[in-house]
């Protein structure tokens, strides 16, 4: 239990530029061993360049970011091999085939034999490539198995961390299960991963914890629960209209229900879902419903909320 | 080890990448071997603006100097400015040559050219071999077979030939003339015919108004005949030291023209003499020509350094893939990821080397290295020349690969190397043909320095030594050259990948 609560990334107040522009505004966050975190942006929000940073590639003008403990700074080589990471663009050489691929890579992490082979050959089945495809020339490959091809290049030299920007881009939804389904297997073994994403949907379904990142700024950090309780769920209904009478007696009962333009139709929002206090007091006062409609919270409000924009334009 | 984890990755790609593999090797050697079947015989040679003069020289007398009056003609051809002297060896190769159009003509000294030339004289009993025009040629044994498509080339070298003799057999007549002058007979001929006018006031010893010389002389030496041969002897010095102070200009005994003249040898004369070499090679492939001595080379180095676009493409491409950031971002020391990258260019590099010259070897008859070389010249010549160059490529591969962003950059930076340096360098118009100062540029550039050391070690027909001196300065100055560039790329990639921005 205290494993799975002990900090891995610590960030502390990382800023960087790009020539004049802040493509990072001191953000701080923890991310904890063995979860999934999720760190949620539009584009251009910077989550690219804060993993790039994560992973050593680049240098960040203030702020540190410790892994384990140790700084991550582009001359400590040895962290790099306890950090992978699946970059957003197509990472790998066309021209050999995805078992060359991993074994060109895990050579280059210092694996060799068959310790090497049955890493190989378990990244293969993980991705879903470990039939004939294993031996086709990459740039044959699908988007979808070119992602996947992608993803299990950043597994081989097995890190502790495992980051994955935008991984799921341009991918048709059955390689996109793929791709859910190795995270979660790799994720059970005790990696650690971070997931990229501007699909809110993506981070909903697979996070623990997200960061909502926006203009460089973390503008929310916290379990999903807790984010998604930031915003209401708001239930929209109708009743019919010689019920008109009970309008009065329903805005009695509940004092924030608005009423719509339309004759007869009502809203109403609340952080815990007002459904059943709504229907119970609809079947007692024997109020006839046309249509009930919920609008349950999700990331994109809780985005809308706290930015006053979409997350996707 | 890494580098050679990423160097054999390198490899196999571009082994798999067939049309590239095939550029690599194929398209030097079919560059040779057209451009050696199109060129024509003169390519490759100095072009010192020499006239060629071949000459057959059959002669078996002796003339001046106990040496053949032939070996005189040839040496007073040779010493004149603008003209090279050609020997070829035998006749039946003299008329092929003028048959088949190679020489527009050749002179021809017969065996009894010196004993012709000996036998010319002003005196009557002599040949003289004088006409309005020049020399008869025919008197003096010599001939000229003449190409009759190229007129005014065998016109020019007939003209130089009758000039030749002219300058070989006056001086030898007007000398041979001035001693008979001192010749006792001459002394008797000119006592007969010369009267001296007796003055009057000696008439009264003398009742003529004329006497001969011869006579006079007898008087004066009172009959003793010891005491005539004397006097004669002292008037043929006379006139012959009178002649002298009269032409002191010239050296009437002289025999030469260059003694005759009183003209100082022109050292600064280069004198050209060769003899003929076929430079054609044989068969269709032309085996052995000697433009194959140049072309190999050449196309060698130009096509050495041309890899800087090939390796300098697979780097940009490998930037493209995102691989590159994967390297960078592996745990892979810089060092070990710039040696993956460089020695695959290396090997290809020798690879591409060793074919060519074998090629060259097996199918155009190349010349390479003289029978002389021990074998630290062997190893010096084909194996530290071709890994310096290699080096110097690699380097320079490296450098521009990492520099381009994308292929049009790429493109662009490597023309400067490729293209430019090639031409600067000496590859595509022999040193030979450019201007005199063409050498001292062309050492700015690599290529200049690696074209040097390969010519040098594929000798040229007319050079037996080879100067290995300045194969190892050659070889030095690309290893520095690439160790620049080496380190230039060290500190630029350490740049990207540490101090990024
Ligand atoms: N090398 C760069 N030079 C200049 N601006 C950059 C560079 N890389 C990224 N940016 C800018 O920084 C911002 C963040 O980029 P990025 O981290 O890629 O965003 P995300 O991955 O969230 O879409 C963007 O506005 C982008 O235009
Ligand atoms: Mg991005």
């Amino acid at each position: 239990m205290t494993q799975a609560h002990s900090v891995i990334l610590k960030i502390d107040g990382l800023t960087k530029l790009h020539g004049q522009f802040k493509a990072l505004n001191s953000i701080s966050f923890n991310i904890n061993r063995g979860e999934i975190f999720g760190l949620l942006g539009p584009n251009g929000a910077g989550k690219s360049t804060l993993l790039s940073i994560l992973a050593g590639s680049s240098k960040p003008h203030t702020g540190t970011a410790c892994f384990d403990g140790m700084q991550i700074q582009p001359n400590n080589l040895k962290l790099r091999a306890r950090i992978g990471l699946v970059p957003q663009d197509f990472a790998f050489y066309e021209d050999l085939t995805a078992k060359e691929n991993l074994v060109f890579f895990g050579n280059l992490y210092g694996l060799q034999g068959t310790l090497l082979t049955k890493k190989v050959n378990e990244i293969l089945e993980i991705i879903g490539l470990d039939d004939g495809k294993a031996n086709q020339y990459s740039k044959y490959f699908s988007g979808g198995m070119k992602r996947r091809l992608n993803l299990g290049i950043a597994l081989v030299h097995s890190p502790e961390v495992l980051m994955l920007d935008e991984p799921t881009v341009g991918v048709d939804p059955q390689s996109r299960n793929r791709i859910f389904e190795a995270i979660k297997t790799i994720n059970a073994t005790g990696t650690t991963i971070i997931y990229t994403t501007h699909y809110m949907e993506e981070a909903e379904s697979l996070c623990n914890r997200i960061a909502i990142l926006d203009h460089g700024e973390i503008i929310a950090c916290d379990t999903l629960q807790n984010l998604l309780s930031l915003t209401k769920t708001t239930i929209n209904f109708s009743i019919i209209e010689n019920d008109q009478t009970k309008a009065g007696l329903l805005q009695q009962k509940l004092p924030t229900l608005k009423q719509a333009t339309l004759q007869g139709s009502y809203s109403l929002a609340s952080h815990n879902n007002p459904t059943p206090e709504i229907i119970n007091l609809l079947v007692n006062e024997k109020i006839q419903i046309i249509s009930m409609q919920l609008d349950s919270p999700n990331l994109e409000k809780v985005f809308l909320s706290l930015t006053g924009r979409h997350l996707r334009d | 080890m890494q580098s050679f984890i990423i160097a054999k990755k390198e490899l196999k790609l571009l082994i798999r990448d067939k049309l590239t593999a095939t550029v690599l090797f194929v398209l030097p050697f079919a560059m040779i071997l057209i451009l050696g079947l199109l060129l024509g015989e003169g390519f490759g040679q100095k072009n010192d603006d020499l006239m060629r003069i071949s000459v057959l020289n059959l002669d078996k007398g002796l003339g001046l100097n106990n040496k053949p009056w032939a070996e005189h003609a040839i040496d007073d051809m040779v010493s004149t400015p603008n003209i090279k002297v050609e020997i070829i060896q035998t006749k039946e190769l003299a008329n092929e040559l003028v048959k088949t159009g190679k020489r527009a003509a050749v002179i021809i000294f017969n065996q009894d050219f010196s004993d012709r030339v000996n036998e010319c004289s002003f005196l009557s009993t002599g040949v003289n071999p004088f006409h309005r025009d020049g020399i008869y040629l025919e008197k003096l044994q010599v001939s000229i077979v003449k190409d009759n498509k190229q007129p005014a080339t065998s016109a020019i070298i007939e003209s130089v030939c009758q000039i030749a003799l002219l300058r070989i057999v006056m001086p030898w007549m007007i000398g041979k003339a001035f001693e008979k002058l001192g010749d006792p007979e001459f002394i008797e001929l000119l006592g007969k015919e010369v009267s001296l006018p007796i003055p009057p006031s000696l008439r009264l010893l003398m009742p003529k108004e004329k006497i001969p010389l011869g006579e006079l002389l007898e008087l004066a030496s009172g009959k003793d005949v010891v005491l005539a041969k004397n006097y004669r002897e002292k008037v043929g010095q006379g006139i012959q030291t009178a002649l002298t102070g009269q032409f002191k200009n010239y050296n009437l005994t002289g025999k030469s023209w260059a003694s005759l003249t009183r003209s100082i040898n022109n050292t600064e004369t280069v004198k050209t003499l060769t003899t003929f070499q076929n430079d054609d090679g044989t068969g269709i492939l032309k085996r052995g020509a000697i433009r194959y001595q140049i072309l190999v080379p050449s196309f060698t180095v130009m096509f050495a350094f041309s890899l800087i676009l090939i390796s300098g493409w697979i780097f940009v491409a490998e930037k493209r893939q995102g691989t590159f950031n994967r390297l960078l971002s592996s745990p892979v020391s810089t060092p070990s990821i710039l040696l993956g990258k460089f020695l695959p260019t290396v090997i290809i590099s020798l690879f591409q080397i060793f074919f060519l010259l074998a090629l060259g070897k097996v199918l155009l008859g190349l010349k390479i290295g003289l029978p002389t070389w021990s074998l630290t010249d062997w190893a010096i010549a084909l194996i530290i020349l071709p890994i310096a160059t290699s080096f110097c490529v690699a380097s320079f591969s490296l450098l521009i690969g990492l520099l381009s962003k994308n292929e049009t950059q790429l493109a662009l930076f490597s023309s400067v190397p490729v293209c430019l340096f090639a031409l600067i360098g000496g590859c595509i118009f022999p040193w030979e043909m450019m201007p005199d100062n063409a050498k001292t540029l062309a050492f700015l550039t690599p290529q200049g320095w690696a074209l040097d050391a390969f010519r040098e070690i594929m000798p040229s027909s007319f050079d037996n030594t080879t100067d290995f001196n300045l194969i190892w300065k050659s070889a030095l100055v690309l290893t520095i050259m690439g160790f620049i560039l080496m380190c230039v790329t060290w500190i630029t990639l350490g740049g990207i990948r540490f101090r990024s921005s």
